[in-house]
């Protein structure tokens, strides 16, 4: 009978360390490397939402996940889109590209958040919360939780864990506290748990629940997986960053915690490629060792690989549970977006927490615009000076919802500054060049569509200048017409 | 730049063409890697609940790569 596909990859132990594949770290992967035994892929980091033909859909980054694909190790997938709280459908179906990705990486499991990130607006238009946050810990939330869990393992067909979340805001009378909702869940969905260490960390550090407690609280013998990262302070909070090392106390935790944990399979360390430069690879390397070195001190233990096993509960045609968790939690969602998209009190009385979501939604935000739209916010920082570009950016995101997509974000900022052009143009005569061709390759990629453009200078010129932080100044006029177009 | 996204620009490269019809000075080399590196970068974000620091890098690299130091000093002139 022959295998099936991936069978060779099914590790017979517990898989062990590993970490989240960006293809920057694609160099601690390579043949020959033992530093990492399963990978972890956030699969809509590959993705991108595209509108060719008028329909938004999602497309892959098919030549990523070849890549990822190709390196011989186990892999998990680990959801970054389609948190487990969300009391609204994503909008644009993506459970075909989810398919695809459990097909092509046949994960051992796969995971998500107990978070959320849309809701349902004024109009009844579906729109991004802008980031991960935190659900209102009470009974309704593990309802709808569990649903969700239900329905998300029923469409992938894999064993499913979710993710003990950071959460930056105060404990409320009416919630369950942190530990109790994990178990909630947990008992509510039937589903193992990715144990975010870092979270709880980070939660006990902010003021909620302390990790001990959490600790006590859930049921260790479900704990599929351990998330590790560092973080960085802000306002009086510590962030998880996934930017830094893992805290000393922390990796003292972690080994007096793995010989309580008989069902964990992996050891996943969490580090985003844009602070890699400031780790450095062979930071990442110190720390896997590091990671290695707790595992291979566990006792020994027999593991089991989890199966997915279709539940009656979860078989299709099942309603998973009730409509009416998810009409009772949407209204609690949208009070606290609502919330970090007004001005805040700064009243004694005011949770601290908001205006720390408040300003990394708005960090993520801007963030999204200078990676996409590099040369035109270069240009406005020359042309306009620091806070003036800020207050312009800070107007934008005042004016418009986030977008989780950096392209659609940069679409709509775009079309925003264009209507801006007649009061800026006079101060940059160039901008509406270099605003029109980035606008031009993001339409091009969105939607297919091509675009003329024409220059009055030489565009490498101009743009390598911007690229430079200089400011375009002595460029010989000139004319050129471009053409971008789908390749 | 590269620093600010250390990730190899994906190969999106290939899905945009660049030309210009006529004969000009003008890099299309140069001109096809700003394209990717644009292109690379128009997904979703990774899994954190920390700060995105992308726009302070470009403000700091723009603003002077050398000194970090703002040249507000071009706020208001004509720069291009």
């Amino acid at each position: 009978m022959p295998s099936p596909p991936g069978a060779r990859l099914l590790p017979p132990e517990a898989p062990g360390v590993g970490l989240v594949w960006w293809p920057a770290l694609a160099p601690l992967v390579a043949p020959g490397t033992d530093l990492v035994s399963v990978l972890e892929v956030e699969p809509q980091a590959f993705w991108e939402l595209v509108a060719h033909g008028g329909q938004p859909h999602y497309r892959a980054n098919e030549a990523l996940f070849e890549q990822v694909a190709a390196v011989q190790l186990p892999k998990l997938l680990h959801g970054v889109g389609h948190p487990f709280c969300n009391a609204a459908e994503d909008p644009v179906d993506p459970w075909p590209l989810w398919r695809q990705a459990v097909e092509r990486l046949n994960p051992l499991w796969v995971s998500e958040h107990l978070s959320f990130n849309r809701t349902t607006g004024p109009q009844g238009r579906v729109e991004s919360a802008g980031f991960l946050l935190p659900p209102p810990q009470t009974c309704v939330a593990v309802r709808q939780a569990a649903r969700n869990i239900r329905l998300f393992r029923q469409r992938l067909q894999r064993p499913v864990a979710f993710e003990t979340g950071v959460h930056y805001l105060r404990p409320q009378a009416d919630e369950m506290g942190d530990g109790e909702f994990f178990v909630a869940v947990s008992k509510a969905a039937d589903a193992d748990l990715l144990l975010d260490l870092h979270n709880l960390w980070c939660n006990e550090r902010n003021g909620r629940c302390s990790v001990e407690a959490v600790l006590e609280a859930l049921p260790l013998h479900r704990v599929r997986e351990l998330h590790l990262a560092g973080g960085m302070q802000e306002r009086g909070f510590w962030l998880d960053a996934h930017s830094a090392a893992v805290p000393q106390p922390l990796m003292e935790l972690t080994e007096r915690l793995l010989p309580r944990l008989p069902a964990l399979g992996a050891l996943i360390f969490e580090l985003l490629p844009e602070h890699l430069p400031a780790v450095g690879l062979d930071g990442v390397q110190r720390q896997l060792e590091q990671l290695q070195a707790l595992w291979g001190r566990r006792p020994p233990m027999r593991w089991t690989l989890p199966v997915f096993r279709p539940q009656a509960a979860d078989a299709p045609g099942q309603d998973f549970g009730d409509e009416e968790a998810a009409l009772a939690l949407a209204p609690q969602l949208r009070r606290l977006v609502d919330a970090l998209s007004a001005p805040l009190s700064s009243s004694a009385g005011a949770d601290p927490g908001l205006r720390v979501l408040q300003g990394l939604i708005a960090d993520f935000r801007r963030g999204a615009l200078a990676r996409t739209l590099r040369h035109t916010l270069s240009l406005l920082l020359l042309g306009l000076g620091r806070q003036e570009t800020s207050a312009l950016l800070d107007e934008y995101i005042h004016a418009f919802a986030p977008e989780p997509f950096a392209a659609i974000e940069a679409e709509q900022f775009c079309q925003w500054l264009q209507g801006l052009l007649p009061r800026l143009r006079g101060r940059m005569p160039l901008l509406a060049e270099v605003l029109a061709f980035e606008q031009a390759l993001v339409r091009v990629t969105r939607h297919g569509t091509a675009s003329t453009l024409q220059w009055s200078v030489d565009p490498s010129a101009l743009l390598g200048l911007l690229a430079a932080g200089q400011a375009p100044a002595g460029l010989a006029p000139q004319s050129v017409t471009m053409v971008l177009e789908a390749g | 730049m590269s620093e600010l996204n250390p990730q190899p620009l994906p190969p999106f490269a290939d899905r945009v063409r660049v030309h210009v019809p006529q004969a000009a000075l003008y890099d299309l080399a140069k001109m096809n890697k700003i394209t990717a590196n644009v292109l690379g970068r128009l997904g979703c974000g990774g899994c954190h609940s920390g700060r995105i620091l992308d726009y302070v890098a470009l403000d700091e690299f723009v603003v002077n790569p050398v000194t970090l130091e703002p040249h507000e000093v071009l706020a208001g002139r004509q720069v291009g």
